[in-house]
């Protein structure tokens, strides 16, 4: 019953839109045809209405109370919608009072059609008015009305949702609403979606808002498009095909010409073909078939047949450039799987090891123990291991790093033992006191008894060494300090050389250790040139020109102090230094230009200049201890000059900026230099021009270096930042090997004053003291 | 004036090639580039300044040699991968077009080698470049065989093939087998990684890795591609090898695979080596048991009686030295081309030495012995070593596989079983014998046969490594295992060495410190010896400071002196005051004190005196690095630093030990 009643509704429902029309038409009836006459018809018929409007109305009222009616159900539009709605609503309700109005709508249209036109005849209705009776439209092909039937779209081309709020969805040719088909509520669309009629699809349609159902044909034109075939079940896709020429046998020949020859001999380009193949066949160039798995297994057998590779091998020089690639190293005592316990980390360790970054680790696994060989598991990274192993293979640069495989220690110099360096001076063991100002020179004398010492005050004094005691003292010069004090090197006089601005002085110091005859024989060596000097420099020099030194007595007051002797060049003396024989000396002006260098011979009383120039300025020049040769240091250089032939033997390039001074061993083969540039340097003279070793242990310039003459493998330099560093040097007899040089003792005591330190030292003749000469006005014994 | 020379036109600019241009110079694509580096062993180059070789302004990384890369160009191999190239373009087209069958044809015809299709390359030239002799081949053979035996292990994957991983195993056996037979297997070590294996072919150390047989973890970005290509080259340069190898000892190559028996997990035993010239020997050299074939042979069974006689009687506790056969004692007369041994006669000549032929050859270690491996002990490995050192008959349980000798546990003519299960104990412990196989039989469910000797696997690799059969009390079933140490350590002078006990090691100092912390000294000994320490390295600090250009002299030495005299001092007011307050409290000075005072005294005087000494020697060393030059300074102090490093680890081993060693005592 209930889906009965339900398929009524839906059908009701589908004759909703239909029913809509009708009713509208039906009940607003004359409001219809009266618009319809008022608008759509043409003018000439409206005219005719006019009149019979004016007619109407010039004969009565009645007439014009009609249209008044008219109008007012005219201007009643809106209410009557409103009262449509209601009804249709009701109408939807109630399917009684459809099934009532049904009836009655279906004569009306007729009569409507009736009136029409020509069309239409006029008949009487039950008031007895007039009614036009309209025929019936066939709507044949030509005709407009196409789409007379059935509610359409007029809303154009907009949203369906514009006319949400609005019981209609736009409008039809005639004005009217177009009523929106009622939707059930919500219990009918559940038994809507129960019961299915047939062709319903759930869908709306989207311009009328109708539910959407397709009639059997329809949907069986969906499901043949949707399955790909012909929408149209009438066609054959396949026919057979109609062989067109062959289906019939011909009877008659096309050609009566004979068969050729060539039907009948063997082809001569399929021989080719065929020999052609053939040839590849034997040629094995076309191989017969095989399954596919047979071929397979054949090749990897072909792939991995061996032979001996190496039958013939020769073997090749390695590429230099070719590095081989290192091999792993092999695994220690911590790797085993059962390490001695003292390779097990540590709890510390452990945890370090596991905080630590991967990349950080220094082994990249931690030793385990395990008690037995099944409890060992596999080694998680063992893959990983291999690949970074490839990648290293393939990927790593390679360079060929030497490894030096030896005892750091066969590095270190053999070395004497602190020991065998002994003795070297190490405390102060005298301060002389006295000078005012620097002491700018010390020496002390070939018997190593007395100590002298010149200084900025202008004055010599001579010391008992030991002691410290000044014993002699002689003022030289009231202005200009005494630049430079030397013993005669012989033990067979007691003389001292001093120089003091352009002034040398030659003096006989009276000292306890002087012994009257001693004294007697130094007084003697001096005077003896006297009477020789005069006639010889006489004789040599032309008149016109000034002799490069003059030799005189200093005066009286100097000669009753011992001062004997004074001689006077054209330029400041820096340097004096006595040939060993000491009948000569050599002296140092830097400021004298052409005269810097001068000779003088003792005995003739002689001076005598060697270079008639010199490539740069003269510092400091010295007798080789055992053979005739001389040396001159310029800044840069030092020259070595034989003085029998008179000519260059060697340069000597220390490389230093500036030269201070230098001493020659008393081997006569090595030489030091010093430089204000803070360098000491060891010349080997057969080895090289080349200085052999560079020491740069100085804060400061260096001043003075000097060789212990006495036997002992020590020399000695002075530096401006108040040390004195003592060496040990020994020169080997053997001429192979080379010399070793240790430093050994830096000797600290002398003040800095106004950036000098010290300035001068001597050595000992014989034991292993020096003397210093300070800018802070003492002299130190060190031993 | 001459022509202003463009960078980058000569010099290092023009000896170096970055990889890229490398590429587009060969043409080809960076993953062939990188199979052909590999296998022709072409690697990167580190410039001596990279700014000057780099064209371009962005930082290269890969250098190659430009002589390399003009000398890949003319591999063969280039072309070849030209052509797959080629080949791979046209299928993928066909495939683009939707041309499933012609895609199909060409890679049909890509096996095809003939027609014109998938280059078929080798790389036998490449080998032979790579190794103009077969010595240099045998060099290069660690990372070939770690490579080859890790991937015999490896599961199979798209990136590992079966085949390949089928390859690896089959090649790897065979060179098992040539060690076997040529009993060129020298050492073998257990670790934690693996099992390390060393060889000596033809003079040549060959050291290589093989992993526990486990499923392999892949952890992190591991390419198998690049694996694969260094095994595809490892592959063929091995099985070239293997070919010389066996050919070297006049077998056939490649020897017998029986697929059967290696499918039921025979390995070794899969194989059957043969002579090289079938039609003279003809006979089979069965490296498998042979015995397990002609069974009960009467002479065979004889023999082995005898052996198990002998070997009972060395068990039973005469450590007896005839391990060598009693044959060789009678040949003495016989003539033989061994080397005869010279002795000297008249003292005075030099000694020169000779090969030893020894009677006891290690090659022959394990053969006189019947061996039977326990379901839990790593068959492989075993079976492997036992054979190299002239194992002949070794049995297992039937789970292990294929190819034992006897898979019956009780024969009787097993000597050894090896072991690895942990002793169970009955319930029942009745008296306690010393007889470690009488013990055994009574312990729990393991039954033990008597007669046999019980071990666990550790004792196999101890005895070959040492060359001499250990006791096998040490390592008996339950035992705890002494230490397995590596036979591939050198022992260096003044490192540590786990062998050797603690007190031959370590040096004087060392010594008398490890007594004085034995001792329990009062806190005094210790304060002072660390004062000492930090005064020694103040010294050091300064020394070094006074390195940088000036020299200090040697006038430490008073100071330390000094010091020495004022410790002196202050023990004996310390003596003194410790009388006073004997005297004060009425007691008599505690003698026991004194005793162990004058103990330990001498003990720190002979610190001190080694203290001095120290401090003497590193005086005298500073004294010799301001000798030597800046450079050479540098090397020495460079080369100290890692000496220094590594006594440093030493002298943490030797702690430990110490630690243990009393904890132990304790």
């Amino acid at each position: 019953m209930g889906s009965k009643l339900a398929e009524k509704k839906r059908k009701s429902r589908e004759s909703d839109s239909d029913s809509d029309d009708e009713l509208a038409n039906g009940l607003f009836d004359g409001v219809l045809s009266q618009s319809e006459d008022e608008e759509d018809y043409i003018p000439s018929d409206d005219a005719d209405e006019d009149e019979d409007v004016d007619d109407s109305g010039s004969e009565g009222t009645e007439g014009s109370e009609d249209n008044e009616e008219d109008d007012g159900i005219l201007s009643d539009d809106i209410p009557s919608d409103v009262d449509e709605e209601e009804e249709m609503n009701k109408l939807v309700k109630q399917q009684g009072e459809l099934e009532i109005t049904e009836p009655g709508v279906d004569p009306k249209p007729k009569e409507d059609v009736d009136e029409e036109g020509k069309n239409y005849r006029i008949e009487r209705d039950a008031n007895g008015g007039l009614r036009y009776v309209y025929d019936e439209i066939d709507p044949v092909y030509d005709s407009d009305d196409t789409d007379a039937q059935g509610p359409v779209n007029t809303i154009g081309n907009i949203p369906l949702s514009f006319y949400d709020s609005y019981p209609h969805i736009g409008y039809d040719i005639n004005g009217k609403k177009i009523m929106r088909p009622a939707t059930g509520d919500a219990l009918q669309s559940l038994l809507d979606s129960i019961e299915v009629p047939k062709g319903w699809t759930g869908l709306t349609d989207v311009n009328t808002g109708n539910p959407l159902n397709l009639s059997q044909e329809e949907l069986e034109l969906v499901r043949r498009v949707q399955m790909g075939l012909l929408p149209d079940d009438l066609q054959d896709p396949y026919p057979d095909t109609v062989e067109w020429f062959t289906s019939k046998e011909e009877k008659m020949p096309l050609s009566s010409a004979p068969e050729p020859k060539r039907r009948f001999i063997p082809s001569k380009n399929e021989a080719k073909q065929i020999m052609k193949l053939v040839r590849a066949i034997r040629e094995g160039r076309i191989l017969p078939y095989k399954p596919p798995e047979e071929r397979e297994r054949e090749e990897e057998e072909k792939e991995e047949a061996h032979f001996d590779l190496w039958q013939n091998e020769e073997p090749q020089a390695p590429n230099p450039m070719h590095i081989p690639a290192p091999k792993l190293p092999p695994p220690g005592y911590d790797l085993s799987y059962n390490p001695p316990e003292e390779y097990l980390p540590t709890k510390e360790e452990r945890e370090a090891w596991e905080n630590a970054d991967p990349e950080e680790r220094e082994k990249e696994y931690l030793p385990q123990k395990y008690n037995a060989l099944r409890k060992v598991p596999a080694y998680g990274s063992l893959v990983k291991e291999r690949f970074e192993r490839c990648m290293d293979l393939y990927l790593a640069p390679r360079v060929r790093k030497n490894r030096l495989n030896i005892d750091p220690n066969s590095l270190l110099p053999k070395l004497p033992s602190p020991s065998e360096l002994k003795p070297f001076p190490t405390v102060v063991q005298t301060i002389f006191r006295g000078h005012e100002g620097r002491v700018r020179s010390v020496a002390i004398d070939p018997t190593g008894v007395a100590l002298a010492t010149g200084g900025d005050d202008g004055t010599v004094r001579v010391w008992e060494l030991l002691t410290g005691r000044q014993v002699w003292s002689v003022k030289l010069s009231s202005d200009e300090p005494v630049n430079t004090v030397r013993w005669r090197p012989t033990k067979d006089s007691f003389i001292l050389a001093a120089a003091a601005g352009e002034d040398i002085f030659l003096m006989v110091p009276t000292h306890a250790s002087v012994t009257p005859a001693l004294d007697q024989a130094s007084r003697e060596i001096l005077a003896a040139g006297f009477g020789y000097a005069t006639n010889g420099q006489q004789q040599a020099l032309p008149a016109g020109k000034e002799p490069p030194a003059k030799w005189a007595r200093p005066g009286t007051k100097l000669e009753d102090e011992g001062v004997l002797i004074r001689i006077t060049v054209r330029a400041t003396v820096k340097v004096i230094n006595w040939h060993r024989r000491g009948d000569h000396f050599a002296t140092v002006s830097p400021t004298g230009q052409r005269s810097s260098v001068a000779i003088h011979t003792l005995s003739k009383h002689l001076t005598q200049i060697p270079f008639r120039k010199l490539s740069g300025l003269a510092q400091t020049a010295a007798f080789h201890p055992l053979r005739p040769l001389f040396f001159v240091a310029t800044q840069r250089t030092i020259r070595c000059y034989d003085l029998q032939k008179l000519e260059l033997v060697k340069v000597v390039q220390p490389g230093a900026k500036w030269i201070s001074s230098f001493d020659i061993h008393p081997g006569g083969d090595n030489l030091i230099v010093g430089s204000y540039d803070k360098r000491l340097l060891w010349h080997d003279l057969d080895l090289s021009n080349r200085p052999y070793k560079t020491m740069r242990f100085h804060g400061e310039a260096i001043r003075q270096v000097r060789y212990h003459k006495g036997g002992l493998p020590l020399f000695a330099d002075a530096s401006d930042d108040g040390t004195l560093q003592i060496f040990h040097g020994k020169v080997p007899n053997d001429q192979l090997e080379n010399p070793t040089i240790v430093p050994v003792k830096m000797l600290k005591g002398h003040k800095v004053v106004s950036k000098l330190g010290v300035l001068d030292i001597d050595w000992h003749p014989r034991e292993p003291w020096c003397v210093s000469a300070g800018a802070d006005g003492t002299a130190r014994l060190w031993m | 004036m001459g022509k202003i020379k463009k960078r980058g036109q000569a010099g290092q600019a023009k000896n170096y090639i970055t990889r890229t241009q490398a590429i587009k110079k060969l043409q080809i694509s960076l993953p062939d580039f990188r199979k052909l580096c590999i296998w022709k062993g072409i690697y990167p180059r580190e410039p001596r300044n990279r700014k000057k070789v780099s064209k371009s302004a962005t930082a290269s990384t890969t250098f190659y040699y430009t002589k390399d890369i003009q000398y890949l160009l003319h591999e063969p191999l280039l072309q070849k991968f030209r052509e797959q190239k080629v080949l791979e373009k046209k299928i993928s087209r066909a495939l683009g077009r939707g041309d499933v069958s012609d895609a199909a044809r060409l890679e049909r015809n890509a096996a095809h080698p003939e027609k014109t299709g998938k280059p078929r390359y080798t790389l036998n030239h490449v080998i032979r470049e790579r190794y103009p002799t077969f010595i240099d081949a045998l060099r290069d053979l660690d990372d070939c065989l770690s490579m080859l035996f890790l991937f015999a292990n490896l599961p199979s994957t798209t990136a590992v093939p079966a085949k390949m991983i089928a390859r690896c195993e089959r090649l790897c056996l065979e060179f098992q087998h040539y060690l076997i037979v040529s009993h060129s297997l020298r050492k073998s070590f257990l670790s934690i990684k693996g099992i390390y294996y060393q060889a000596n072919i033809q003079g040549e150390d060959i050291l290589w890795l093989v992993p526990y047989k486990f499923n392999q973890r892949i952890v992190g970005d591991i390419d198998f591609r690049i694996m694969g290509t260094f095994v595809e080259f490892y592959m063929t340069l091995l099985g070239f090898v293997n070919y010389r190898l066996y050919t070297s000892v006049g077998l056939k190559y490649p020897p017998k695979f029986d697929q059967l028996k290696d499918d039921q997990g025979a390995e070794l035993g899969a194989f059957s080596l043969e002579g090289a010239n079938l039609a003279t020997n003809g006979e089979t050299k069965a490296i498998t048991n042979g015995e397990a074939e002609h069974g009960p042979d009467p002479k065979v069974q004889a023999q082995v009686d005898k052996l198990v006689q002998q070997l009972r009687d060395e068990s039973n506790g005469e450590k007896a030295d005839d391990e060598s056969p009693a044959g060789e004692a009678d040949g003495e007369d016989k003539p033989s081309d061994a080397i005869d041994k010279f002795e000297p006669v008249a003292p005075g000549g030099d000694v020169l030495p000779q090969p030893s032929d020894s009677s006891s050859d290690p090659s022959q270690l394990f053969s006189k012995f019947t061996f039977y491996l326990s379901r839990e002990t790593p068959r492989q490995p075993l079976e492997f070593i036992l054979r190299a050192f002239g194992c002949k008959r070794i049995g297992w349980d039937s789970v292990l596989g294929e190819g034992a000798f006897t898979t019956d546990e009780s024969d009787p003519s097993i000597t050894h079983q090896i072991v690895d299960r942990p002793v169970v104990r009955a319930a029942m412990s009745g008296e306690g014998d010393g007889e470690d196989n009488q013990t055994a039989q009574k312990l729990g469910p393991n039954h033990r046969y008597p007669g046999r000797v019980y071990v666990q696997p550790q004792w196999v690799w101890d005895s070959v490594n040492d060359e001499e059969l250990k006791s096998p009390e040490l390592y008996a079933p339950g035992a705890a295992l002494p230490p397995h140490l590596s036979p591939f350590v050198k022992p260096t002078q003044g490192q540590y060495d786990p062998t050797i006990p603690l007190e031959e090691q370590q040096t004087e100092g060392e010594a008398i410190e490890a007594e004085l912390e034995d001792a329990n000294q009062e806190g005094e000994g210790s304060e002072v010896e660390n004062d000492m320490d930090v005064a020694s390295e103040v010294e050091d600090e300064e020394e070094e400071e006074g390195e940088d250009g000036d020299f200090g002299g040697f006038s430490e030495e008073e100071e330390y002196e000094e010091e020495e005299s004022e410790e002196a001092e202050e023990s004996a007011t310390l003596q003194r005051q410790r009388e006073l307050e004997a005297e004060i409290s009425g007691k008599s000075v505690p003698g026991n004190n004194k005793k162990v005072d004058a103990k330990t005294k001498a003990k720190l005087e002979a610190k001190k005196a080694l203290e001095r000494k120290k401090r003497q020697e590193a005086e005298d060393l500073e004294r010799a690095k301001g000798m030597l030059s800046k450079k050479k300074r540098k090397l020495f102090e460079q080369m100290q630093y890692t000496n220094n490093k590594k006594s440093a680890e030493d002298m943490k081993l030797q702690q430990k030990r110490r630690r243990l060693e009393k904890e132990k005592k304790a």
